[in-house]
């Protein structure tokens, strides 16, 4: 029963694009995107309780690696897709490895200085990754002889969703899930306990950067072209405060938080312009004062 | 020859930045343990305190840098005020305050890209161009020394030391936490936006300069370790003598000689995780 229903809400959601003009359909492919990248992230950072800023180079390095692995190696599509999530893993491990060896807030730092960096190699990298401007002007390759774009492809994204919560529901179900939380709330009794901590945390870096990575290459195929802008550290920050102040450590919280903050900015423009990142920022604040919990909290308050 | 003097000048200069940016960290992280990756924001709002004071109402330079140090350190006892004692007091974790900083760190940049146009803008030289170098080297020289000073000689700097080893017995001790902590954020506030100040002549306010200097600041207090002040400033020497030999002598672009933190961290997380230095007594 709880299976059909969730395939109804799918459903639902994968029926929506095919009534709406492209203006909304390109801003319900791009909420949908928000909300799978918040729900990856919030497994790291809200049930984990790790700091990393690297989960949008993530989904900028996936997205430029299936770009340059399609258009300039020229590989098929499937073998591209998975050389891209190798990238990731690797990458991701090589930075979460020496990271997690100590005590503190490590892998925050290494992360951020992970995310500058990426900027930089997108925009010195010359031919390989089109310098500033970026690569455009691609269209993503025939799959079995049908090329899906428009509303169709919004389907795809739809499944990306619901791949993505459903791979972290399950690990969350899991007793790896339950390790997560323990690293989370007291990492030495989780050692005590048995849980490998530094382990714990490799894996969960590693798996959510992938996560973001396969993001990351479904993106590629939006707006059919990546730049270095897109993959800037504002991001990096956004999906830390869409987690935070719609709840870390639930999926409906990082839901919620994709939402409010994605869809923020239509709202504020006539108020404020391009400064709604002000208003993030003391959002962000307010919620970390008074409500720890975030939405998801101020709701399961109210409904009892 | 002569262009080695002046690669290991200019590198020694650029040193003496970070090494008071990883300064900044180690005030804050020491006693709380606290990392605050708003420090860079700091240091960009002391740039545009440079601008403010020295180019727009023409102070004499040691006048508007005193300006600048005394509104830094308004700053960051008001950030400790606001985001992060009102936490310590509810008896949140640690990593309550540190995001709350981060929601900081957005306010900062923020109201000073409405405040200010986003061009970069112009703060003078304390003497000459060509006296600029010296001039870093001389203040952080002496801001080391004060630290140094404060550390090891003084009463207050003694219960700083007190809180960093343990918080617990050093309350009991009869030492204020409250008031180590916000003495810590304005001293860090204070290193920090002397470090903006000294660094926008040459690259010009900017509301985005705030993130490399962060990233640079912590990679020195990563090399360093952040269990001596000394650390902090040979760490910073060591990062900007890497950099400089990067973009002067490896055959790739300039730009990636933002890379060398990124390689410097992840190299000693790997093999001296506690940074060259060791704290003394631990």
């Amino acid at each position: 029963m709880r299976l059909a229903a969730w395939i109804g809400v799918f459903a639902a959601l994968a029926a929506l694009p095919f009534f709406l003009g492209s203006y909304h359909n390109d801003v319900y492919r791009k909420m949908l995107l928000w909300i799978t990248l918040a729900l990856g992230y919030n497994f790291l950072f809200g049930i984990c309780g790790q700091v990393a800023f690297s989960h949008f180079a993530f989904y900028g390095i996936g997205a430029y690696s299936v770009v340059i692995l399609l258009f300039q190696v020229n590989l098929p599509l499937p073998i591209a897709i998975v050389l891209g999530i190798v990238i990731c893993v690797l990458l991701a491990l090589a930075v979460a490895i020496p990271a997690t060896r100590l005590e503190g807030f490590y892998l925050a730092l290494v992360t951020l200085a992970l995310a500058q960096l990426f900027i930089v190699v997108l925009n010195e990298g010359g031919a390989v990754t089109g310098g500033t401007g970026g690569i455009a002007n691609y269209r993503l390759p025939p799959i079995l002889g049908w090329r899906i774009a428009g509303p169709a492809y919004t389907v795809v994204i739809v499944a990306l969703l619901a791949a993505t919560l459903a791979v972290l529901w399950r690990l969350d179900r899991s007793w790896f899930g339950r390790a997560c939380r323990a690293v989370r709330d007291n990492p030495e009794a989780a050692a005590a306990m048995g849980v490998d901590v530094a382990r714990t945390k490799v894996i969960v870096f590693t798996l959510t950067s992938a996560l973001a990575g396969v993001a990351g290459m479904v993106y590629a195929f939006v707006d059919n072209t990546v730049n270095p802008p897109i993959f800037g550290l504002d991001n990096a920050f956004l999906i830390l405060f869409m987690v935070i102040v719609g709840g870390a450590g639930r999926h409906a919280g990082a839901a919620i938080g994709a939402i409010l903050l994605f869809l923020l900015p239509f709202w504020l423009a006539p108020l404020v312009g391009h400064h709604h990142q002000l208003v993030f920022g003391a959002l962000v604040l307010a919620a970390i004062l008074v409500q720890p919990k975030g939405l998801v909290g101020l709701w399961d308050r109210f409904s009892r | 020859m002569q262009d080695f003097l002046e690669l290991s000048l200019s590198a020694t200069a650029s040193g003496c930045i970070y090494g008071l940016v990883a300064l900044a960290y180690l005030l804050m992280i020491r006693p709380t343990g606290i990392i605050n990756f708003a420090v860079g924001e700091w240091a960009m709002l002391g740039a545009f305190g440079g601008f403010f004071f020295l180019t727009r109402f023409e102070f004499p330079y040691l006048l508007g840098m005193a300006a600048v140090v005394a509104l830094m350190l308004l700053v960051g006892w008001g950030t400790e005020r606001l985001a992060v004692r009102p936490l310590v007091e509810k008896g949140a974790p640690l990593l309550a305050p540190i995001l709350a900083l981060l929601g900081m760190l957005v306010i900062f940049r923020e109201v000073i890209s409405v405040s200010f146009p986003p061009d970069p803008h112009p703060v003078p030289y304390a003497f000459e161009i060509q006296h600029q170098k010296y001039f870093i080297i001389a203040v952080t020289a002496l801001v080391f020394a004060g630290a140094w000073l404060f550390f090891e000689k003084t009463l207050w700097g003694k219960s700083f030391e007190a809180v960093a080893l343990n918080r617990r017995a050093a309350a009991l001790m009869g030492i204020n936490l409250s008031r180590v902590t916000a003495a810590a954020f304005a001293g860090g506030a204070g290193a920090a936006g002397l470090a903006g100040l000294l660094v926008s002549p040459n690259v010009s306010a900017h509301y985005l300069m705030g993130v490399p200097l962060a990233i640079q600041g912590f990679t020195a207090l990563v090399i360093g370790g952040v269990g001596r002040v000394e650390g902090a400033l040979l760490g910073g020497l060591l990062l900007a003598f890497a950099e400089q030999l990067t973009t002067r002598y490896a055959p790739i672009p300039s730009g990636y000689a933002q890379g060398v933190p990124l390689l410097f961290l992840m190299i000693f997380l790997l093999i001296r995780p506690t940074g060259l230095l060791r704290a003394r007594g631990a």
